[in-house]
């Protein structure tokens, strides 16, 4: 008998023990695995703490699978915050799944650029996408989409298709520079045809630095932070904007719709933006671009200042979206042996 | 019957664990994968005409039963010398043989895939001495391959083979093979009339093994046979956590299970066979 009621006890015990964890953290914010969620515990979450007396739990998940957590969950958030790309952003904003941003509790308001915080939206950082490639191997750098797929660049290229917004808009460029456009990306996969056969390697994207350290391939297309990561470990890599110019796109963070703790999220979300935060995360090994105004930019980051961004490339993702499921499949067909 | 009705209530707790973790997902994604739209409003079975009727998809299928055959045959073609070479070996060759065999299965999934990289790359470990020894002028290409994704899941599935493999050997009666040496047969007439069928039953569960978590190895197929090689299991990743087309992942998940329980089955039923000797 004794032992049956340990045994409920200890069931009670194991299914109460999530919402005690979940409840010691006053809110739980998603954040991407790996750098994200490194820079993020590491300078974010001790700020806050101090700030603000506010414990954050982290939960580590890429953007479209915290799309596909909060779609799933229908309608009880399982985390606060969301950190998201514009792809899975436009799918979320949709599908209904932010609750408004008050602009009255973020004190950083005034720091930020024009347009970077909307009603469900805030710009945590920007990622500028072009061109890396191995200076020792090509001292004469690729110097523009187009040269991508000419000899001898080609044969040392490191393809990744549509999965990724890095890769998304990558293709869109290239497919702009061969008579395309965001809307025909027709010509893109005429010339990948055509250089097949040739290139270094198909990869998925999480593969691609991997790929370039080991030499495998010498020329990818990715953004900054990954170009500094791989330099700080000693990688020989540098990073270029092709000639069309390089893409840029913002990082995004939001609430979730129905989140627990809303007010908590929106000091998280002030505490990300302040100076303090961005100062520390644009350093290595985080190399993050910031958004606030009083930041000075660090030299790591390939670009001089943030009004650099505004003659970049830039890609309405409301167009891309409902096209981008048909694309990522004609890959798949096209490049599969 | 007192005591089958005891043996009824005894399994009971797992069971019921089983039908609410196991079987209820898996109707919920049979359910999914009959419906027609991504919001899951209408029924139909037009995801599974999608599949079915697309050479396609029908050839991502053939492509990942195809890997897991080739897994099992590459793995067997290792092990069984290797397993016969542990039950002769001494004790203390054996402790060492053991660790090395287990090896794979006490590092993380994705630190063994990454290591494969280091050595199939075109500047890795075995282009090196390919180059270094003048058997090729220009690296060869074994990274993105299906030749170097099955050499990866060789190693990595390797136990699985192997452990139960050595677990049947180890109980054979080695009167057995000194009969047939006695009786005039040579080491391969012994191996293949004496040791293979007798060792069958521990072949079909290290290939059973081998099979299905070929099939299903997704970071080993993604990693190292890369983006060329489309396999079921990132397909159903890509059409649910990229395109969000929930259905068609659903046919294409339940499709995948099937198809390798129709393998294992298959695997089964020729055991059926070797228990009947």
């Amino acid at each position: 008998m004794a032992s049956r009621r340990l045994f409920l006890a200890g069931m009670a015990g194991a299914l109460a023990a999530p919402s005690i964890a979940r409840a010691s953290g006053p809110m739980t914010a998603a954040i991407y695995p790996g750098t994200w969620d490194e820079a993020y515990r590491e300078v974010v979450a001790p700020l806050l703490r101090q700030r603000h007396n506010v414990n954050v739990a982290f939960e580590p998940l890429f953007a479209v699978d915290q799309v596909a957590k909060v779609r799933a969950a229908r309608g009880v958030a399982p985390f606060d915050c969301f950190v998201l790309d514009p792809g899975p952003a436009a799918a979320a904003r949709q599908a209904g799944l932010f609750e408004p941003i008050d602009p009255k509790l973020i004190t950083n308001a005034g720091k930020l650029p024009d347009g970077m915080l909307i009603a469900d939206s805030a710009t945590v950082n920007v990622q500028v996408v072009g061109i890396c490639y191995n200076p020792k191997k090509f001292p004469e750098p690729p110097k523009s989409w187009a040269d991508l797929f000419r000899s001898p660049y080609v044969e040392r290229l490191g393809l990744t298709g549509f999965q990724t917004t890095f890769g998304t808009v990558s293709l869109i460029e290239m497919a702009k520079v061969f008579g395309g456009s965001i809307t025909n990306v027709e010509p893109i996969f005429a010339k990948l045809r055509e250089v097949l056969p040739k290139v270094a390697a198909v990869s998925t994207p999480a593969a691609l630095p991997g790929l370039f350290q080991q030499g495998q391939i010498d020329i990818m297309y990715t953004n900054t932070n990954n170009a500094a990561t791989l330099k700080a470990r000693g990688v020989d890599i540098a990073f270029v904007a092709p000639s069309e110019g390089a893409i840029t796109f913002a990082t995004t963070l939001h609430i979730v719709k129905g989140a627990e703790n809303k007010a908590n999220a929106h000091r998280y979300i002030d505490v990300a933006l302040s100076a303090d935060a961005q100062s520390k995360l644009q350093l290595s090994p985080f190399n993050m671009i910031p958004v606030n105004k009083d930041v000075q930019l660090t030299p790591n980051l390939d670009i001089k200042s943030l009004d650099e961004l505004s003659k970049m490339v830039t890609h309405d993702w409301n167009v891309i979206n409902p096209r981008r499921a048909a694309w990522i499949d004609r890959f798949n067909r096209e490049i599969t042996k | 019957m007192r005591a089958a009705a005891v043996d009824w209530r005894l399994a009971a707790p797992l069971g019921i664990v089983y039908l609410a973790l196991f079987a209820a997902p898996l109707l919920l994604l049979l359910g999914i994968s009959l419906h027609v739209d991504q919001d899951l409003q209408q029924w139909g079975l037009d995801n599974w005409t999608k599949f079915w009727g697309d050479a396609f998809y029908r050839g991502v299928v053939w492509d990942t039963l195809r890997l897991g055959v080739a897994a099992v045959l590459a793995t067997s073609l290792f092990a069984w010398p290797l397993a016969v070479f542990f039950c002769n070996a001494s004790p203390r060759t054996q402790k060492i043989l053991i660790f090395i065999i287990l090896l794979p299965l006490l590092t993380s999934v994705v630190i063994r895939t990454f290591a494969w990289i280091v050595i199939l790359a075109r500047e890795g470990l075995v282009n090196q001495v390919v180059l270094s020894l003048g058997l090729s002028a220009t690296p060869l290409r074994l990274l993105q391959t299906e030749t170097g994704l099955i050499l990866a899941l060789m190693q990595i599935e390797m136990p699985l083979m192997l452990l139960p493999l050595i677990s049947v050997m180890r109980g054979l009666d080695p009167n057995l093979l000194d009969a047939s040496r006695a009786l005039g047969a040579g080491m391969w007439r012994g191996f293949f009339r004496v040791i293979l069928p007798l060792s069958l039953p521990g072949w079909i569960a290290g290939a059973t093994l081998v099979f299905a978590s070929a099939c299903t190895a997704f970071i080993s197929q993604s990693v190292i046979g890369g983006a060329r090689l489309v396999y079921l299991p990132s397909l159903i990743w890509q059409q649910a956590m990229v395109v969000y087309d929930w259905p068609f992942a659903a046919v294409c998940s339940v499709t995948l299970l099937l198809t390798v329980l129709a393998g294992i089955m298959m695997l089964n039923w020729l055991g059926r066979y070797a228990r009947t000797d």
